[in-house]
């Protein structure tokens, strides 16, 4: 099914109201997103700016709104957007830079805040000086076996590409610009169920405090359209129940910080 | 004019090398030594680390050794690496992973016992690819960009290298002249050390893998400065880059591990072509092998319409090849196959390059303050690299660069650079934006990746090449004349003129080194010198600039110098697909 398409791209830099520009583009059966932009930059425009790298649904740079909708452009093609008309938009909640070109800083500001950096439970041997010796002999990689509890968590949640779609689709967001947002908390939860690292106790308070957990509300949208398949919604559900339950054990007396969630039995 | 800024250590690119370069530098360095990483992209996104989909090769399991992965290694290179930084690869791989997993908390995929498990890749006498399920390098990558945000690092996005600025003397480098592509201005950086980890990817080829913001940036500007440069001519094509017509899916790579499990490659006429040329490892031999296999099948009419063959893994199962290689069965469908249940068209693609900047054990280059690791280096991998060697190469060689860095700048005062070079860098840079009309960037891209194809390819001879040198020195004169449209901010097609430029310098230096090598060597094929020439070519080919500067006439120099055979003699090695004494033996 080869035709035409019209794709209405918002122009405009920073602290400019957008404006909607109009470009045909053809349609071939294989042809996304990114294709038509591509199409459009070489063809019809090379003014228009937006990015792109990996073209494989890898990197997660290519993140914007077609019909309102986020979307990797690499990986949507135009036979399944409906309609004539292709909207294209940049991502909501991040600075634009130019047309369809955004600065992701306060997606990884929120994503810094949840120290995504792993933490080894137990520190890593040091060892000499010598360039020979750098790359240090720390212990082992640990054992787990891959129907272990803690791997089902992990598995589920993590090939996070930080492509910042959940983050714009995010209606918290919208109105709480401080929220973490479902992808740092994806990786929080990923790193408190992780028996190979610490932090878990700060990372807690932190998705408890007031950019925390406790602000989602399940709208469910973040899951919807995770390019990846992943399901932020059960993530941060998970993490609401790691934080009730430590705050009944708390409550009784009984609770033992843990290294991490699936140390504990 | 431009801004400046000062650093101990300047990390040119943004994946496994320079995040591993930083990281390492860092902790060796300590909280005084400033360490900047200038990224043409976002930090972790660009880059090729990330679009490692099969995985890491290293000795993991003590029936597996270090001489085994060692002497694969020599062999896919067809004893062209250099012996020294090879070993230090297989060597230094297995405390990389474990420095993965336990300091960055990389979570690689297991056996049931728990352990790390290992997958079959091609040209390897044992199943030592370690991976994430089928998309490795998200798992990487993500991984050591949290661990950089958690450090005291410098971080520039946006900002691409455009030349590599020297002191007075011309013979040291002392930082970078940087673009800052959103805002389109320019930054001089300061630095005691630069490290190039800017990744190659050669994308001056009709049909390439690479992420697309690659263009053998870091190898170009090298070549500016004056660094010598080695085994130029061997481009590694990948066998199985998508086919997908009209999108720029194109190219992008269905893994090894497809064919490691397997996968069957068949021609048009349903032929499994392979037992025509490697009856013992059919679609398991080394990539340059099967590529070749895959373009000699199309170029002799056993092709698809479309101009690629069939690779087949549906008879491994829908549930086996969803649940192994998740990553490529979306990718199939993204284009409108489906890995799982049919066959998919693919084409060799431009995949790798092997060389790239001379460097040693210390990663040090030819010039003073200069140091390279990962794909702008060369020497690791020889003359072809075996999948799962390429990540292997960036993390520990970046790593290893890091340490070497954090000391070298000890006490090394910084120099300042030669105002005029930064001024005659930025008039040269900005150049295409003042012009009313001028040559399209687009069209030259075009022109260039066609005539690469097909005079300095998969199959190459002296004629056409000679013919690819003359045409190379006629688009370098019409890149120069190119027009950029719009303003400097955020100009997509300004960087496209840029990356135009670095594809032709090098495409000259592939070129070039190709014509000097008269044998074939692994990746390297010249149909008028088809046999490989251990008496004569046991050699590197080495290039440098010229006087001149420029691709003309006496341009570039080429020179070639002995390999270091210090570990294994080509006569150790028997030519079958086994090691002498050792099983060939998959694990489950």
């Amino acid at each position: 099914m080869s035709g035409e398409r019209i794709f209405r791209v918002a122009r405009g830099g920073a602290g400019e109201t957008a404006r909607y520009q109009e470009y045909r583009v053809p349609e071939g059966d294989r042809v996304t997103v990114l294709d038509g932009l591509l199409h459009i930059h070489r063809y019809l425009d090379r003014t228009l700016a937006f990015r792109y790298n990996c073209r494989a649904m890898m990197c997660g740079t290519c993140g914007l709104r077609v019909n309102g909708t986020e979307r990797l452009a690499c990986s949507t093609r135009l036979s399944a957007v409906p309609g004539r008309t292709v909207i294209v938009e940049p991502l909501r909640h991040l600075p634009l830079i130019q047309d369809l070109m955004v600065d992701f800083e306060p997606f990884f500001d929120a994503w810094r805040q949840v120290k995504p950096a792993f933490v080894p439970a137990r520190a890593p041997r040091e060892s000499g000086q010598a360039p020979d010796e750098s790359v240090r002999v720390p212990d082992e990689p640990a054992r787990i076996a891959p129907d272990a509890p803690e791997r089902q968590v992990i598995d589920r949640h993590r090939e996070c590409i930080s492509s910042a779609i959940c983050y714009s689709a995010c209606e918290v967001v919208s109105v709480s610009p401080e929220f973490l947002g479902p992808a740092a908390m994806t990786r929080a939860l990923c790193l408190i169920t992780d028996s190979r690292g610490g932090a878990r106790e700060e990372r807690l308070d932190l998705l408890n405090g007031e950019r925390g957990c406790w602000r989602c509300h399940t709208h469910t949208t973040c899951s919807e359209l995770c390019p990846k398949g992943l399901d932020p919604t059960a993530a941060i559900e998970q993490v609401k129940r790691i934080l009730v339950r430590r705050s009944l054990l708390k409550l009784v007396g009984v609770y033992r910080p843990a290294a991490s969630e699936s140390s504990r039995t | 004019m431009h801004e400046s800024l000062t650093t101990d250590i300047l990390i040119l690119g943004g994946g496994g090398a320079a995040l591993c370069a930083a990281l390492h530098a860092k902790r060796r360095g300590g909280p005084a030594l400033t360490v900047t990483v200038a990224v043409k992209g976002l930090l972790a996104k660009s880059g090729c680390t990330r679009m490692v989909q099969g995985g890491y090769n290293a000795v993991l399991n003590p029936r597996d050794s270090l001489q085994r992965h060692f002497a694969d290694t020599i062999k896919g290179g067809a004893f062209l690496n250099d012996q020294e930084l090879a070993w230090m690869l297989v060597s230094r791989a297995p405390r990389m992973i474990a420095e993965m997993e336990t300091r960055y908390g990389c979570f690689f995929d297991r056996n049931p016992d728990g352990t790390i498990h290992q997958k079959a890749f091609g040209g390897q006498s044992y199943d030592r690819t370690i991976h994430r399920g089928d998309l490795t390098g998200i798992e990487i990558m993500e991984r050591l960009r949290d661990a950089v945000l958690g450090q005291d690092i410098r971080v520039l996005e946006d900002h691409r290298a455009v030349r590599l600025l020297r002191d007075r003397s011309g013979q040291r480098v002392c930082g970078a002249l940087l673009l800052d592509m959103r805002r389109g201005t320019f930054t001089v950086a300061r630095a005691r050390a630069v490290l190039l980890a800017t990744g190659g990817g050669p994308t001056m080829y009709k049909i390439s893998s690479p992420s697309r913001e690659k263009s053998m940036d870091g190898i170009a500007m090298a070549y500016e400065a004056g660094a010598v440069l080695m085994d130029m001519e061997m481009v590694q094509f990948h066998p199985s880059g998508i086919v997908v017509e009209g999108s720029e899916l194109h190219g992008a790579v269905i893994e090894e591990g497809v064919r490691g499990a397997g996968g069957r490659l068949y021609n048009a006429r349903g032929e499994r072509f392979m037992e025509r040329y490697d009856q013992a490892r059919l679609e398991r031999s080394m990539r340059d092998v099967v590529t070749r296999a895959c373009y000699l099948e199309i170029m002799e009419g056993r092709g698809t319409p479309a101009g690629g063959v069939w690779l087949d893994a549906s008879h491994l199962g829908k549930e086996f090849v969803e649940r192994e290689f998740p990553g490529m069965v979306e990718r199939t469908r993204a284009a409108g196959s489906d890995l799982a249940t049919g066959r998919v068209e693919v084409s060799p693609a431009a995949h790798f390059i092997m060389g790239g900047v001379r460097i040693d054990e210390r990663c040090r280059t030819s010039v003073e303050g200069l140091y390279a690791a990962g794909e702008d280096a060369s020497g690791v991998q020889g003359g072809n690299r075996l999948g799962g060697n390429g990540v292997a190469e960036s993390t520990v060689f970046g790593a290893l660069a890091g340490d070497v860095l954090a000391e070298d700048v000890v006490g090394r005062a910084p120099a300042a650079s030669e105002e005029g070079e930064v001024r005659r860098a930025i008039e040269e840079v900005t150049a295409p934006l003042g012009r009313d009309t001028g040559e399209d960037a687009y069209a030259l891209l075009d022109r260039l990746r066609a005539m690469m194809w097909e005079k300095a390819g998969v199959v190459r001879e002296a004629h056409a090449l000679e013919e690819a040198i003359a045409e190379l020195q006629d688009l370098e004169a019409r890149a120069e004349r190119v027009k950029v449209h719009g303003r400097p901010q955020a100009n997509l097609e300004w960087m496209l003129w840029l990356n135009l430029r670095s594809l032709v310098v090098t495409s000259a230096l592939v070129a070039r080194s190709a014509l000097a090598r008269t044998e074939s060597r692994a990746s390297h094929y010249r149909a008028d010198y088809p046999v490989q020439d251990d008496r004569s070519w046991l050699r590197h080919v080495e290039i440098r600039r010229g006087a001149n500067g420029g691709l003309g006439g006496d341009g570039p120099v080429v020179a070639t110098r002995p390999v270091r055979i210090t570990r294994l003699r080509p006569d150790q090695v028997p030519a079958g697909a086994e090691w002498p004494g050792v099983p060939v033996t998959h694990d489950e």
